[in-house]
């Protein structure tokens, strides 16, 4: 163990000399047998050697709970250090296991487009859903009064919006132009790879099953992500705690709006706001309106990009939008504080996050 | 000689002499950091390559260079933030006259107006939201609500300072309460006035920006966290760093303008 | 003389009166959910004061320790600040030509936004050390400095430059060097400006260390869990935690009032 900890120090202490381009020949050469131990580490050792360093990265705000159960399945205490937007914390060694989406994050940390740091293969990752504590993500949601007053609107917009998701899961190229073109600030080269990492979310389930229905809400996942959900999510409020603590799966999803007949929509123009900004990580939304899908069905959508700080679960409390994409728990939680929303169609089949570390 | 003498003595001497102190720095930093970083862009760039940027007419999404991009969001967050500042700037001024006015106003108003100024922007925000149902009048009502208080706080200081036997003058000659606030206090206040938006303006900025982060849409707070976390060149982020600093400098130079103008005859009492 | 007292006694008193009735009123429309009607909002985005009151009293605590984490990074940095800041001033003031420019400058760094200046401090202050705990601080610290900077400088130099009418020449029949100006004449002169100064700057630097916080590796303080608590609609949480920085502002600036009292009174006798 200590000598485990020594060399977990040696490799980070190499990590810092290696910066300068000059000095990483230098210092790789001396310290040979740590950089390989690190190599041959397993993905507890590395998980342990970095909870033991504090160099575990995520950040927070509602997306730490998936490290936080990894880190308690190998005995170690759930601090992290909090990641802005960027991975120049992973990329200066501030952080040795970094949080990244395989969609997003990844991508960057890999590939040498604009933005990207071009690590290629030399970084590794720990997948959550190989650990066993993957929680769902994104999906499409609403309150659940606006689901009961206008049951036919949200069957249209589902069936609509999954028919956008298959599409562009069938022709990823063809999708990520469409959210290019949709007004995406978000490189076009980075938007294929995006589109190319959301299809195998979208048709991959936890275990690596193929999934072929769309939005398909497996009860199975969806239990495993509220039972961690109520481990990991800490609720000062003493009401809301309870509130989490007795919640069912009937009070966060209802898949009956997957399938059935559709019927002239209640509500016509409706909106949606995403998590995030308009990328392929929503491409179904942004193929579904470039289609007609949302036309065809008699819906009239405006795509509502996100990215800040009212979250897209108060706007649909609010009644500011319609629909909004989120993960799972952060829905948890928001109903846990007294909100009624509901999740009727989950896109993602699999969690996207991982640890990513340096070979 | 004497050319060298007539360039030290010039006007715009000391502001190049700033400008190449400040880029001096910069570049020795930047210099340090491109040896010593694998990615020094991120942490400090030559000011040539962001120079190249602005320049640069590649595009970074469908349609846009850099600098269109960071323009066109800049425009819009700083219509929002010159609309919410000219409203913050006028309802401080009433504020710190009703405050100077009278003794009861100030006492009940004076520590709501600080009060308002701690409650957190993200706590505010989606109450404003519900309020006017539209995302971009919640960024100028909160812009405005944000600038308000250090003109109001500056001007009222302005009012307090005025010397007394100024204001017992007026009341020998029998002038009425108006008359005292139009010939003595008002022009008595403006300097304080000037200082009070001299240092508001650059929040309307920030808290229009700080403002953008709440939701999507267009606004330099959007593209400043997709710069940082999207995959763009990085100096689109060092782009908007260097334009708000840029607007900052012509806010002040454009009030201090103002108040030469508006004011002349405070200069002479500088010492 | 006796009515002179009483008067001002009086006037002392309603100064706490007059905000704390106003206060009560309003926390009691509050409570009536009449402010709900008035905002057009809910108790899930507003919660009722005793909900926030609750969760203040069950939370007691961890509220402590993010207060301390928040004022642990307000209070040096707007004392560092501001003297930097009245430094700056003064060096303004004594070579007007290279200063002056100088105070545009301080503007136009105060100009670049919070969000913006933390990602870029962020950066700086990564290799200040290897510990998360003290890069955190570190790099919370300047932002806080940094934005106290400059509401002290503009206003100091006012202070420093407004001399009343004939008091420089005053000064100068006396033959008095720029030191003996500067001690006995412009910095007197300048202490109104710099309580004038502080009222703007503390309400700054408290946004400015709920700010910073948002972007700090470190998890800890007021503005992160507010944050946090919004993000994840635990509205009723968020607001214990606004009630906080709220109490956090009025402390400070309650004690900035006093201290004004004080040393102006001193001053004027």
């Amino acid at each position: 163990m200590a000598g485990m900890l020594a060399a977990a120090m040696l490799v980070s202490l190499a990590g810092c000399n290696s910066e300068g381009s000059s000095s990483s020949s230098g210092s790789s050469s001396e310290s040979s047998s740590a950089s390989t131990s690190a190599e041959d580490m397993t993905d507890e050792e590395r998980i342990i050697s970095a909870a033991q360093a504090g160099k575990i990265g995520n950040w927070g705000l509602g997306n730490e709970y998936e490290v936080q159960a990894l880190l308690t399945k190998y005995g170690q205490p759930t601090d992290y250090v909090s990641m802005d937007f960027t991975m120049d914390q992973f990329d200066q060694d501030v952080i040795t296991l970094a949080s990244a989406m395989t969609y997003n994050e990844l991508g960057l940390v890999q590939n040498d487009y604009e933005g990207g740091y071009g690590y290629g293969d030399s970084v590794g990752i720990i997948d959550m859903n190989d650990e066993g504590v993957a929680m769902l993500e994104d999906m499409i949601f609403c309150t659940k009064t606006f689901a009961k007053e206008n049951p036919n609107t949200v069957r249209a917009f589902v069936s609509a919006s999954l028919k956008g998701w298959a599409y562009a899961c069938e022709n990823p190229e063809e999708a990520a132009e469409i959210v290019y073109a949709a007004g995406s600030s978000v490189s076009s080269d980075h938007q294929a790879y995006m589109a190319s990492e959301v299809k195998k979310l979208c048709e991959t389930d936890t275990k690596g099953n193929t999934v072929t229905n769309y939005g398909n809400i497996d009860d199975e996942a969806m239990q495993q992500t509220l039972d961690l959900a109520k481990q990991y999510i800490k609720l000062s409020d003493s009401a809301a705690n309870e509130k989490l603590q007795s919640m069912t799966l009937d009070d966060i999803r209802d898949a009956s709006y997957l399938t059935g007949e559709l019927g002239t929509p209640e509500k016509t123009d409706v909106s949606i706001q995403l998590k995030w900004l308009p990328q392929a990580q929503f491409m179904g939304y942004y193929v579904a309106e470039a289609k007609g899908y949302y036309d065809e069905v008699g819906l009239n959508v405006t795509i509502i990009p996100g990215g800040g700080d009212i979250g897209e679960t108060t706007a649909v409390n609010n009644g500011t939008v319609d629909f909004g994409v989120t993960w799972v728990a952060n829905l948890i939680s928001a109903n846990a504080s007294g909100m009624d929303l509901v999740n009727v169609a989950q896109v993602y089949q699999r969690s996207g996050l991982v640890l990513v570390y340096k070979k | 000689m004497k050319v060298l003498k007539r360039i030290i003595n010039s006007k715009y001497f000391m502001v190049v002499l700033w400008t190449v102190l400040i880029v001096t720095i910069w570049e020795i930093f930047a210099f340090i950091v491109q040896y010593t970083k694998r990615t020094p862009v991120n942490v400090l760039p030559h000011l040539s390559g962001i120079l190249e940027s602005i320049l640069s007419t590649k595009t970074i999404n469908g349609s846009q260079t850099a600098l269109q991009m960071v323009l066109v969001n800049a425009g819009a967050t700083l219509s929002r933030a010159g609309i919410g500042f000219l409203i913050g700037t006028a309802l401080g001024f009433v504020l710190a006259l009703l405050m100077n006015l009278s003794g009861t106003v100030e006492k009940v108003a004076f520590p709501y107006l600080m009060l308002i100024q701690m409650i957190p922007v993200l706590g505010m925000a989606p109450i404003i939201l519900a309020l006017t149902g539209d995302i971009g009048t919640s960024r100028t009502v909160i812009a405005a609500i944000l600038t308000f208080y250090p003109v109001a706080t500056n001007t009222l200081a302005g009012f307090k300072g005025v010397q007394k036997e100024k204001h017992e003058l007026m009341y020998s000659y029998a002038a009425s309460k108006f008359q005292v606030y139009v010939k003595t206090l008002i022009p008595a206040c403006l300097p304080s006035f000037f200082t009070g938006m001299k240092i508001a303006a650059p929040m309307a900025v920030t808290a229009s920006i700080l403002v953008d982060t709440l939701q999507g849409g267009i606004g330099l707070g959007c593209l400043l966290s997709q710069s940082l976390k999207g995959a763009m060149t990085r100096y689109v982020f060092w782009q908007i760093v260097l334009l708000s600093a840029i607007v900052g400098i012509l806010s002040f130079v454009l009030i201090g303008a103002i108040e030469k103008k508006v004011c002349p005859y405070n200069q002479k009492t500088k010492g | 003389m006796d009515v002179k007292k009483l008067k001002s006694r009086l006037a002392s008193v309603t100064a706490v009166l007059y905000p704390l009735l106003f206060g009560v009123v309003l926390i009691a429309l509050w409570q009536s959910q009449i402010l709900h009607k008035l905002l057009n909002t809910t108790t899930l985005i507003l919660p009722l004061p005793t909900r926030i009151l609750s969760v203040i009293k069950d939370n007691l605590p961890a509220i402590a320790a993010d207060t301390w984490a928040t004022v642990s990074v307000i209070l040096p940095g707007l004392v560092l600040g501001s003297i930097i800041g009245y430094l700056l001033a003064v060096f303004a003031t004594n070579s007007p030509r290279f200063g002056a420019t100088g105070l545009t400058i301080i503007a136009a760094i105060s100009a670049i936004p919070t969000v913006a200046l933390a990602a870029v401090i962020l950066q700086w202050t990564r290799d200040v050390s290897t510990d998360v705990d003290v890069r955190s601080y570190v790099m919370k610290l300047i932002i806080v400095t940094v934005v106290s900077v400059a509401s002290m400088t503009l206003n100091a130099y006012r202070g420093l430059t407004e001399l009343k009418p004939f008091a420089l020449d005053l000064m100068k029949s006396y033959a008095a060097g720029k030191m003996t100006v500067l001690l006995k004449l412009r910095m007197p002169n300048s202490l109104p400006y710099i309580f004038t100064s502080l009222k703007v700057s503390v309400p700054a630097c408290v946004i400015a260390a709920l700010v910073s916080e948002y972007f700090a590796e470190k998890i800890t303080g007021v503005g992160r869990r507010i944050r946090e608590c919004i993000l994840q609609a635990q509205y009723s949480t968020a607001w214990a935690y606004i009630v906080t920085a709220c109490v956090i502002g009025i402390v400070l600036f309650a004690v900035l009032m006093a201290s004004e009292k004080v040393v102006m009174r001193r001053r004027n006798s």
